[in-house]
């Protein structure tokens, strides 16, 4: 479904991955965890174009592109097929919840208004928001934006969806009610991507976790032998520390 | 005061105010129309990075924000003619003023642009919109209420410099208090008056920009208001 080959990503202050390697596949729920500033968000973010990696190959439905010379054109295309979650919500202020979610579909799809408001209440009323759907995200908790962020996320009907630490922005009370909706999702069987450092969530609801340290892939296998027996010393480390809070 | 000062002074009101509402008010209008255009355009070819038109934008604005605009209006009323083109008083002073502030609004948009947070297109890419779209949908939206008290500070001020038209013989406010002062010999008395009412009219633009931004707060009363504001001080700061 969506894969990517020996990605390489420097920034100013040094390699963030180095030559990584992932995929997912239909259907699949994939937790990618490891520490902060390994390169797990740049993955993500090279994955959907926002960052522009310095080599790397991104196969997705079968078309294989080299990630430093696909065309804007090509990107887009991708895109349309492609849901993102950011950590920070990234609602547009000027509209309404009901709104953004109708944005890409009548704006960038050419979707008639009728149909987009249709599947705009049906999303909306998934993640739980529809009785908000005329508020402006300055008037919705984190919480509640994070699930409008998700329905404009599903909208389109993607091929996949990547979620960039979706809940690591919002006070611990209200975590509960995102992770309930990607719970949802997941079983639907939702493709997703979900960078995160949830615990339980990777345990529980992924199908696969991968293990990125220090800009490559670790580690990676299914969820419950991954938590239950990790190979690598690392990964061990890591969760000793990461699972104490539990 | 005398029986004679009053009398000027209430028969000068009205032909003062006249051309004022007639001339002074169209050309502040007119002029700030033109330049909130070329601002506008000036801004958006510079944040979407496009080459030459950039290094063009910068250099209008480095001309136009580096002269004077009086010997701006110059150039235009009584230079142009000289290679052949030749403008009317009225039109020449809208180009002038227009092409001036156009360079000070260019930045008022442009900082307001890059004030909007990177994730609001990155979210407008990621929903499948192109950069045009996304800036037409998403990001100028709400850069408006964020150039808004700039751009409206801007008109206060073009109102004013209106009177600089009057060298180039448009018969506006300021012309017409300069004619009846040297008719009656009493300058100081007529020049009050004509600040009086300059005054009158930027009052009225200060309650408009008040009552405007009100309802701009309201209705960006979205991310932009709180969170984001927040973001856009530490910007700035």
């Amino acid at each position: 479904m969506l894969e990517v080959k020996d990605v390489y990503k420097t920034f100013s202050s040094g390699y963030v991955l180095k030559g990584i390697n992932f995929r997912v596949d239909k259907g699949e729920v994939v937790a990618v965890i490891g520490p902060s500033g390994q390169g797990k968000t740049t993955l993500l973010r090279c994955m959907s174009f926002l960052e522009k990696a310095d080599k790397g190959t991104i196969i997705f439905d079968d078309y294989s592109h080299d990630m430093t010379s696909i065309s804007p054109v090509d990107i887009k295309k991708i895109r349309m097929d492609m849901g993102f979650v950011f950590q920070n919500f990234n609602l547009f202020g000027n509209m309404t919840a009901y709104e953004n979610v109708c944005e890409g579909l009548v704006t960038a799809r050419k979707m008639n208004k009728a149909d987009a408001g249709k599947i705009a209440k049906e999303v909306l009323d998934k993640v739980g928001m529809l009785d908000r759907a005329d508020r402006y995200p300055g008037e919705l908790s984190g919480g509640q934006q994070q699930r409008v962020a998700i329905a404009r996320a599903i909208a389109p009907n993607p091929k996949v969806i990547l979620f960039d630490e979706p809940t690591s922005a919002l006070d611990p009370e209200l975590t509960g009610e995102v992770l309930d909706v990607m719970k949802k999702l997941a079983h639907e069987g939702t493709t997703m991507v979900v960078v995160t450092h949830e615990m339980s969530f990777a345990r529980d609801v992924a199908k696969r976790v991968v293990f990125v340290d220090g800009g490559v892939v670790v580690e990676e296998g299914k969820a419950k032998e991954f938590f239950d027996n990790p190979k690598e010393e690392r990964t061990r480390q890591f969760l000793k520390r990461t699972m104490r809070e539990y | 005061m005398s029986d004679r000062l009053f009398d000027i002074l209430t028969s000068s009101f009205i032909k003062i105010l006249i051309p004022g509402i007639k001339v002074t008010i169209p050309l502040t209008l007119l002029s700030f129309a033109l330049s909130v255009v070329i601002g506008l355009l000036l801004a958006l070819v510079q944040v979407a990075d496009i080459k030459v038109l950039k290094q063009i934008s910068r250099f209008y604005i480095w001309i136009f924000r580096g002269t004077p605009l009086i010997v701006q209006l110059f150039i235009i009323f009584f230079g142009l003619p000289n290679i052949g083109i030749t403008l009317d008083a009225f039109p020449s002073a809208v180009l002038a003023f227009g092409l001036n502030l156009g360079a000070y609004n260019a930045e008022v948009f442009r900082s307001a642009i890059i004030a909007i947070p990177k994730g609001q297109m990155e979210a407008a890419y990621m929903i499948g919109l192109s950069y045009p779209q996304a800036m037409a949908r998403v990001i100028l939206p709400q850069s408006f209420p964020v150039a808004f008290p700039n751009l409206f500070n801007n008109l206060i001020s073009l109102l004013k410099d209106t009177s600089l038209a009057s060298s180039i013989t448009v018969i506006e406010l300021f012309t017409s208090a300069q004619q009846i002062a040297a008719r009656t010999y009493e300058p100081f008395a007529l020049y009050l008056e004509a600040a009086f009412i300059y005054l009158i009219f930027s009052t009225f633009l200060t309650w408009l920009q008040t009552y405007l931004e009100k309802k701009l707060v309201w209705k960006s009363k979205g991310g932009s208001d709180e969170e984001d504001a927040g973001r856009n001080k530490a910007m700035i700061g």
